[in-house]
């Protein structure tokens, strides 16, 4: 029965992502809404097989193919996988409801087929790497996810910005998918099997495997430094690609690290610690790039990278807890790890349809240029500002009720035998607070700068609310946001979790209660309501112009962190006068310096062309030196087989 | 629900709500006399809330709801936050809880809403006011969540309540630590209720303010209401300062008695600390914005002290 709905609905995202393709060439609406019909009942047949598995805590186990002895596509849905698949198909099933009008402003026609196919594809591969049973199967479908998420990325190929994102994210992506083989095939060197089943390794290999897992999955979840190519890919794709990209494929990335760390490995401490680490250094970093970021979705990305940070942090406090045999801490933080998977998986697609319909209205990306956007799009507004209200981690939503979980996790560091250890935790602890303050300045600008006050541009002045279904998709998800934090305390009763958390409902009920009464209170007073201008002190008309921009607003925070921003401050200043009171004009600019693509990223690209360039040096050559390559390798290849042999 | 935590719920904010303009009062009075002025009469604050509830409300007309719904949503974020700061009794178990985190989080919550307001009209003062505001409040929210942690790990608890019972229950020397966990909760609320050398709450200057520019653009029974919950911020802070170090009057349980010493006990706490707070500020120069960092440092490093205290011994 599982394996029936499960196969129906991957029938379902192959025959969309088919009859997409062969319409491709006389472009229909009728067509692309059938595909989009046929994904969304897709995902519903595949969620139901998952609820299934979860509800009945089952082990569901299916060989679908088998190519050679060892090496076959086979599932294996476990109450793990469920759980992930599930968050995959909330966030997709948005997604689609949200790509029925969406993808319609793209002007090409041919081109909006192209997308439904290769989305539709993009979601089957990632249902399927959450679904392998073997590494060879999981490899195979991360390739098909990685590949078509490339064509989505790259949609837009006439932009200059669009084939620059193409390009990190191919590098990068393939980056990922050797270290995952390189785990995998390691994996399979020792212990004699793909599965993913649990392992006993000698130390070395552990280590080794471990490693390159990390860094695998590390990097297609975009964990500092390895996270380059997500501000750009997340940015140049279509709004609701991004969604899908922010809002489940991070989480496939994660889903990798958690089954690795539950069900394969058992690393040893130190991993756990390299977690915690990177984890908290990607938290903090991502949000202090994301303050000095103006272009709305890479802001919007650069806080993905954040949250995954914080998602990492809670693997690895289950690894430091569990290690040290404090279980009711460690079930804490891996609880509080997923649950924070799932609410970003839910926040943040929500918030990068709105930013999509926020683009699409106004035209750019630019939040300089946008503005007083809750007038023309209110109920886009409102959906933002609890998508903005969520990540910030502010209760009662659930950003909050996961965080929660991890502060919680965080102050059980006292009974941690090792005081090294605890000591770390707590600086851990201190830049988690940071970050969460600063997420929470970040999304004051954004919202702020977006939607209140007057338009900064004429485009913003013009903008029209969207259509029906680019509001209905997010604000499925916002109800998601308000359900899954006010009642986050009952949620985790019912499924069986009795963690120490506070029970939100009251406090919101509280909060609801004074609200109501002060309402009440104001308007018995009867107090006379007057409309004017606000005062700008006497200077005319109050224009956009006059309003605190954007990069006004993150100023003070990006001078008190400058020694991370690097920041320089170039101004000149013509004058009209030699004593240099007056001033003509003058141009002034705050400079930051991009230290990952600067210090690492195009060094070592560079050193990659050079090591090419005397390659290829070698290889623009005459037939004598050709003749001498063959017979050193040949002298090479003997003296090797002689050694070996 | 039982009667004893329906009166809890009622009476606990109802409490605070009705005191908090004295404190303010109070520490304007003793500045002004520590300057060499006679200063306001004690009861101004009320009064200027009477005034400003008689007054008309004027809105921008670039503003949208949030400037309409911020100040509400700021008295009741601080008002569920003052469920969980016992001042009068303690509650018996379970009321509202009084998770620590999500006490500092409803501030949060409320000042989210303060800042979104200031930018709401388009004004620069507002502006900038916000985005001090944010700046600010995230770099100091290290000290605050590490000292929240450090307050865990002396009292071993993560609710209110229980920490006031523990203290109540044992002596203060019996958590010397206690005594450096309040330098850096005394250092948090100087900066979280605005007050020099971070802000001043009285200058003129709109350059140099940063809470009052958010509020800048709320009038009548608004700004009442914003001005009461910062009001309320003050006092909620002092208690859970007081009630740490120094929690006697408070009663353990619910009687006649018990409330009227639990509450003058406590006017009488708070007005010493606002006495204090008050000659801490005449004593010191506002602070240049972009030396605050190391002034937060210095609570950190209190904060960090008391957990290595903890942790060694």
């Amino acid at each position: 029965m599982i394996t029936t709905l499960f196969l129906v609905g991957l029938a379902f995202f192959l025959i969309a992502s088919i009859l997409a393709l062969t319409s491709l060439p006389q472009p229909s609406l009728w067509w692309r809404r059938l595909s989009l019909v046929l994904i969304f009942s897709g995902l519903v047949a595949i969620s139901s097989a998952a609820i299934m598995v979860l509800a009945g805590d089952l082990q569901h186990h299916a060989t679908l193919y088998t190519i050679a002895d060892g090496l076959s596509i086979s599932l294996l849905i476990d109450r793990l996988a469920a759980f992930f698949i599930i968050v995959i198909c909330i966030v997709a099933a948005c997604a689609t409801i949200y790509s029925f009008d969406y993808i319609e402003h793209y002007g090409d026609p041919r081109r909006r087929h192209w997308l439904i196919s290769m989305m539709a594809l993009f979601i089957l591969s990632m249902i399927m790497v959450v679904a392998s049973a073997n590494f060879f199967c999981l490899l195979f479908f991360w390739e098909i996810m990685s590949l078509s998420s490339f064509f989505l990325v790259i949609l837009e190929r006439e932009q200059p910005e669009s084939r620059k994102a193409g390009v990190y994210y191919l590098v990068m992506t393939q980056f990922s998918t050797l270290f995952i083989l390189l785990g995998g095939l390691t994996l399979y060197h020792f212990s004699g099997t793909f599965d993913i089943t649990a392992t006993a390794l000698t130390a070395g290999a552990l280590t080794l495997t471990s490693l390159s897992f990390f860094v695998g999955f590390g990097t297609k979840a975009g964990l500092m430094p390895f996270h380059k190519w997500l501000p750009y890919a997340h940015a140049a794709s279509p709004s609701n690609v991004s969604a899908l990209m922010s809002g489940v494929m991070l989480k496939v990335a994660i889903y990798g690290l958690v089954r690795v760390m539950l069900d394969v490995l058992s690393p040893p401490l130190w991993w756990s610690g390299l977690l915690l680490g990177f984890g908290t250094i990607s938290a903090v970093l991502g949000v202090i790039y994301a303050l000095k970021e103006h272009d709305l979705k890479k802001l919007l990305s650069f806080h993905s990278i954040e949250n995954i940070g914080i998602i990492v942090i809670g693997l690895g406090l289950y690894g430091i807890f569990n290690h040290y045999g404090l279980d009711t801490l460690a079930t804490l933080s891996l609880a509080g790890a997923l649950f924070h998977t799932l609410n970003h998986a839910i926040f943040k697609s929500l918030l990068f349809m709105t930013a999509g319909s926020v683009v699409n209205a106004t035209g750019t990306r630019n939040i300089e240029e946008m503005g007083g956007l809750i007038k023309r799009m209110p109920t886009t507004a409102i959906i933002f500002l609890i998508g903005a209200i969520a990540i910030s981690a502010l209760p009662p939503l659930n950003g909050f009720a996961s965080e929660i979980l991890l502060f919680q996790a965080y102050l059980g560091a006292l009974e941690l035998p090792n005081s090294f250890m605890a000591v770390l935790l707590f600086i851990s602890l201190a830049t988690f607070a940071l970050m969460s303050a600063l997420a929470a300045a970040c999304f004051v600008k954004a919202f702020g700068i977006v939607f209140l006050a007057l338009p900064r541009s004429p485009a913003a002045a013009i903008a029209k609310e969207v259509s029906f279904g680019m509001r209905l998709a997010p604000a499925i998800l916002a109800g998601f946001c308000v359900i899954l934090g006010i009642g986050s305390y009952q949620l985790l009763r019912a499924i069986g979790l009795e963690l120490p958390v506070p029970n939100l409902l009251p406090v919101s009920l509280i909060v609801a209660i004074v609200v109501g009464i002060a309402i009440l209170l104001v308007r018995r007073l009867g107090a006379p309501v007057r409309y004017t201008d606000t005062w700008n002190c006497g200077l005319g008309k109050q224009t956009g112009r006059m309003e605190y921009s954007a990069t006004g607003f993150s100023e003070p925070i990006i001078t008190i962190f400058s020694p991370i921003f690097r920041t320089r401050k170039v101004s000149q200043s013509e004058f009209a006068d030699l004593d240099k009171t007056i001033i003509r004009s003058g141009h002034a600019e705050i400079k930051t310096l991009q230290f990952f693509e600067e210090r690492i990223y195009l060094p070592l690209a560079r050193l990659a062309l050079r090591i090419g360039g005397l390659v290829s040096r070698w290889h623009n050559t005459d037939m004598d030196n050709f003749v001498l390559y063959a017979f050193v390798a040949i002298v090479v290849l003997i003296l090797a087989a002689g050694w070996l042999l | 629900m039982t009667l004893t935590q329906a009166i809890y719920l009622i009476l606990n904010p109802l409490f605070i709500l009705a005191v908090s303009p004295f404190f303010l009062g109070l520490t304007m009075k003793v500045k002004a006399l520590a300057q060499g002025r006679k200063g306001l009469p004690l009861w101004q604050p009320y009064y200027h809330l009477a005034k400003l509830l008689r007054k008309e409300i004027v809105y921008s007309t670039h503003s949208s709801f949030i400037m309409r719904l911020a100040p509400y949503l700021n008295i009741g974020f601080l008002l569920a936050a003052a469920t969980m700061v016992p001042v009068l009794f303690l509650p018996p178990a379970e009321t509202v809880g009084g998770n620590i985190i999500l006490f500092l989080y409803l501030i949060v919550s409320a000042r989210f809403f303060m800042a979104l307001a200031g930018l709401d009209a388009g004004s620069v003062f507002g502006g900038m006011g916000s985005s001090r505001e944010m700046s600010l409040s995230a770099i100091i929210e290290p000290v605050t969540i590490i000292t929240c942690a450090a307050l865990t790990f002396v009292l071993k608890t993560t609710d209110i309540p229980t920490m006031f019972a523990t203290v109540l229950g044992g002596s203060l020397l019996e958590y010397p630590a206690l005594i450096l966990v309040a330098m850096s909760l005394f250092i948090t609320l100087i900066v979280e209720t605005s007050r020099v050398p971070v802000d001043n709450p009285e200058t003129h200057l709109e350059l140099a303010m940063i809470h009052e520019a958010m509020v800048l653009e709320q009038s009548g029974p608004k700004l009442a209401l914003m001005e009461l919950s910062y009001g309320v911020k003050q006092t909620i802070l002092m208690a859970l300062l007081i009630n740490t170090v120094f929690p006697w009057g408070l009663a353990d349980h619910i009687s006649a008695i018990g409330l009227v010493i639990g509450a003058l006990s406590f006017i009488l706490k708070a007005a010493a600390l606002s006495v204090v707070i008050a000659i801490f500020e005449s004593g010191m120069a506002k602070i240049r914005l972009f030396r605050l960092p190391n002034f937060f440092a210095i609570a950190l490093f209190f904060a960090f002290i008391t957990i290595l205290f903890e942790l060694l011994l």
